[in-house]
């Protein structure tokens, strides 16, 4: 495998006063450039998972935690939340709650004057960061007026605007209708394929995850009860089912038809297209 | 036997702002009739939420009438349309405000003034429906977004009124806890309770409601049987929304042989068995 950007090993961590780690014995190491989902039901850990790539835990919240979790080589324990986040830009899911200026502008100098750059450096990534998520139109625009899908995304451009090689999301289209959540996911591939950002996604909407995400993990009681390609994990129906995990429709019907390969299962609507359209022709 | 459709909330001409901007609602006419179970979809900022929000009287209309019962809401308290037409908010901390559990869900019921007995038995069969029984002394805030959803969900239970409105049930809860408020929901609905759901989750659509109304920009684009509906996908796009996956497959198959909606895997299935076992006889 790849140089790895991130590496948790042995990981086990519990929240103060409960009795049971929220975090199990987790194992996972994340090469620079993968596209990664994150799915299981609710309590299987995957927002503390998130706090803990972010630096959130255990900085801001206390709780007890064993094993390693090292950010490109180094322990991320012993980096600052400020470090950590030049190198981990976070977009949570509600951007309501994200979101504090009146502008987007302002939203994104925000986090670069805190970190002390100076004004031109400002200028240069606020510029680059509202084009890579391509929304330099709104720039000068009031935060109220934007829709969720449009909030959303300038939550993830203030996040790129600290330049991160990894961007940890955690359930960002939860709130967004069809089209805003096509849009984030649309956006996140465009900055994974074209600038190389190391994406962690966790979301409910499998079906986006099948086809944009490259591996998936599967949490579970907090543990990873699955981790591989789209078509490995969701060819798995029978197990996802017990987890209570959502399989794409198009999988669940190919499965029923006998797909079970990578080359036989399909995942989006178009490879399911071609799929039916092998099978009805035979 | 043939029953006579009995309008339970309609609306004529509804007009409604908020403040000097231009209207969220322009002309709205409705008809929902007795023991129907109707989805209301449209993408973010539609006017979904300020149109359901009308039934019961949180909102007045601008211009035009809404009528519940027959009874225009204009001069009628939120308390007396309480009787007829209980609320589920998106957000449940909007709605929240008790400091246990137990007594959150009776809260609507001592309004209504029902003899304590009934209120403890109402209070623990709904409880015990949202899978909340063991938590009547629990402090609402130390439970998951998900499982305060389903308190909020339990009040408007116990109250056992003839209408429900809820507005985005399933955000924020995973695919095992959707299904089993939607569910829930089903069985309300069986009983003779009129539902009316707001969902960006178009297979709940497909599976759960037998009419849709489609909101864009606030006004109603299109209102009728699911299956009809989504027979319409130039329609959808032009609202941003995406039909099911399963539906969208059978549409790009363009196959004489397929309905113009498939709304469900197990339809599918049965139909491309069908279509297969018919070519290998011909």
């Amino acid at each position: 495998m790849l140089l790895a950007i991130l590496e948790i090993s042995n990981f086990t961590f519990s929240y103060p006063r409960s009795p049971q780690p929220a975090l199990k014995d987790i194992n996972l190491r994340v090469a620079k450039g993968e596209f990664i989902g994150i799915t299981g039901p609710t309590g299987a850990g995957k927002s503390t998972l998130a706090s803990c790539l972010n630096g959130i835990i255990p900085h801001f919240q206390g709780g007890t935690a064993q094993g390693q979790i090292s950010l490109q080589g180094s322990s991320i324990f012993e980096r600052s939340t400020a470090q950590i986040s030049r190198v981990v830009g976070s977009v949570f899911q509600d951007p309501e709650a994200q979101i504090i200026c009146t502008e987007v502008e302002q939203e994104l100098a925000f986090g670069l004057e805190n970190l002390g750059f100076e004004p031109a450096e400002i200028e240069r990534r606020i510029a680059v960061a509202l084009d890579m998520v391509g929304i330099t139109a709104l720039r000068y625009w009031p935060t109220v007026a934007l829709s969720g899908g449009q909030k959303q995304r300038v939550a993830i451009a203030a996040a790129l605007a600290m330049l991160p090689e990894i961007l940890v999301l955690d359930e960002p289209t939860s709130e967004l209708d069809p089209m805003g959540t096509e849009d984030i996911f649309r956006v996140l591939t465009k900055l994974n394929q074209e600038y190389g950002i190391t994406v962690i996604i966790i979301e409910q909407k499998t079906e986006h995850l099948a086809a944009h995400a490259g591996r998936i993990v599967i949490l579970h009681n907090g543990e990873i009860a699955m981790d591989g390609e789209p078509w490995q994990v969701f060819s798995q129906q029978e197990a996802l089912a017990a987890i209570g995990v959502r399989i794409p429709q198009v999988a669940q019907l190919a499965r029923m038809l006998g797909g079970n390969s990578k080359e036989t299962l399909p995942l989006t609507v178009e490879e399911g297209r071609r799929f039916l359209e092998r099978m009805l022709r035979r | 036997m043939a029953t006579t459709r009995q309008i339970i909330i309609k609306t004529e001409n509804l007009s409604y702002c908020y403040g000097p901007h231009g209207p969220v609602l322009h002309n709205v006419s409705l008809e929902i009739a007795r023991g129907e179970c109707v989805a209301i979809i449209g993408q973010n900022g539609a006017g979904k939420s300020t149109l359901v929000k009308h039934f019961n009287g949180l909102h007045k209309p601008t211009s035009g009438k809404v009528y519940v019962h027959g009874r225009e809401t204009g001069p009628l308290k939120v308390s007396t349309l309480a009787e007829t037409v209980g609320y589920v908010f998106q957000n449940p901390d909007h709605q929240i405000f008790h400091d246990t559990v137990g007594k959150e869900v009776a809260f609507g019921l001592k309004n209504l003034g029902i003899p304590a007995a009934e209120t403890e038995a109402r209070v623990a069969a709904a409880l015990e429906a949202v899978g909340l029984a063991g938590h009547y002394h629990t402090y609402p805030f130390n439970l998951s977004k998900g499982q305060r959803q389903r308190v909020a969900l339990a009040s408007v239970l116990a109250m056992q009124t003839e209408v429900i409105v809820l507005d985005e049930p399933t955000t924020g809860q995973d695919y095992r806890e959707s299904l089993q408020i939607m569910e829930m929901v089903r069985d309300l609905n069986r009983q003779g309770h009129t539902i009316i759901f707001i969902t960006h989750d178009m297979s709940l659509v497909a599976g759960y409601a037998g009419r849709a109304v489609v909101v864009c920009k606030g006004e109603i684009l299109a209102d009728g049987d699911v299956r009809a509906i989504f027979a319409q996908p130039q329609l959808l796009e032009r609202t941003y929304l995406n039909p099911p996956q399963v539906t969208a497959l059978a549409q790009g198959l363009r196959e004489d042989a397929l309905p113009p909606a498939v709304l469900s895997v197990e339809e599918m299935y049965g139909l491309l068995c069908k279509i297969r076992s018919e070519r290998a006889g011909s």
